[in-house]
């Protein structure tokens, strides 16, 4: 039986719950805490345009891969400072892998 | 309007030991010559918690998958490389290197002007004014030249971005103007310009003449203002 490829809305939603466990440890920083939160709802925002946009169109295979890579990293963060940092980055790495702009 | 070294306390004399790694050269040429995509590689790694280049090429397939010229593979495993020495550094040193990377950058990319620019490119100066107390934080990277002065603010992240930089750069602007001279200032920040537009909104302090250039947009410093 041929596995059927994940769709783009799955990866991305996904990525949205990867961010959000981000903006989770770094609102522990809390003179950040308006700005984490402005940042996750940001770039959730985006990736939901994405979804919105090619969410039933399968994922290749490298995207769900690369996806999964760096939602793999963010789960070794454990500072919440390199959480900020990741908040921005993260989503710009899952959005070039979708071949999108940030 | 008149520019000055900035003291050599011993902050900042240890800072220009950094600033004169040859890691840091090394990594902002190969920043220089990179594109967007190379770029955002690169502040990830720096960023990174992870030493495996391996897992780092899965997270970029449009800069290693199979179908990527060579040329521009190549490219991007220098990027990864140089990236993964900088992530090894303890966190200290790390976030020294990659401040004083982003500074590298910003100098190399606006002596791509041209060979008058060059010699008006300047590093960690002051600027006086005539009845204004002098500021204590030098400005990392200015253009010194008659009537297209430029003073650049470097910063790793759009977490950089405060009040006391807004203030301090808008000051200037205003002091220059004040004695009728033009002096653009910015920002250069090796982040997404969302996450750095989401910061700006949230400061009150003034902001709306400062210019602001990110991770997409670095390419625009090599055009002059």
């Amino acid at each position: 039986m041929v596995e059927r490829p994940e769709l783009i809305s799955v990866v991305v939603e996904r990525a949205i719950a990867a961010e959000r466990d981000l903006a989770d440890l770094a609102e522990s920083i809390e003179d950040e805490w308006s700005y984490v939160n402005d940042l996750d709802a940001a770039w959730a925002a985006r990736l939901t345009e994405v979804a919105a946009g090619r969410g039933a169109d399968p994922a290749r295979p490298a995207v769900v891969a690369a996806v999964d890579e760096a939602i793999a990293e963010t789960r070794a963060i454990s500072d919440p400072h390199r959480a900020i940092d990741w908040l921005s980055t993260f989503p710009q790495v899952v959005l070039l892998a979708l071949g999108e702009q940030g | 309007m008149r520019f000055q070294d900035a003291a050599r306390d011993g902050r900042a004399v240890v800072y220009a030991a950094i600033q004169a790694e040859p890691l840091v050269a090394r990594a902002a040429e190969l920043i220089v010559a990179a594109g967007t995509p190379e770029q955002i590689l690169a502040r990830a790694v720096m960023n990174g918690e992870r030493d495996d280049p391996e897992a780092w090429r899965r997270m970029f397939p449009s800069l290693f998958g199979p179908e990527v010229p060579a040329a521009q593979r190549s490219a991007a495993e220098a990027v990864l490389a140089v990236s993964l020495e900088v992530a090894g550094r303890g966190d200290q040193v790390r976030s020294q290197v990659r401040g004083a990377i982003v500074e590298a950058v910003t100098e190399r990319l606006l002596a791509r002007r041209g060979s008058t620019t060059g010699p008006a490119i300047r590093r960690e100066r002051r600027i006086l004014f005539d009845g204004v107390a002098a500021e204590i934080h030098p400005y990392d990277v200015t253009v010194e030249m008659a009537g297209r002065a430029e003073a650049w603010d470097c910063k790793w992240g759009a977490r950089g971005i405060n009040a006391d930089v807004l203030y301090q750069l808008d000051d200037a602007r205003t002091h220059a103007a004040d004695e009728d001279e033009r002096l653009v200032v910015g920002l250069v920040v090796f982040d997404a310009e969302r996450s750095c537009r989401i910061r700006l909104d949230r400061q009150t302090a003034p902001h709306e003449a400062t210019r602001l250039v990110a991770i997409e947009g670095l390419a625009d410093l090599s055009t002059p203002r």
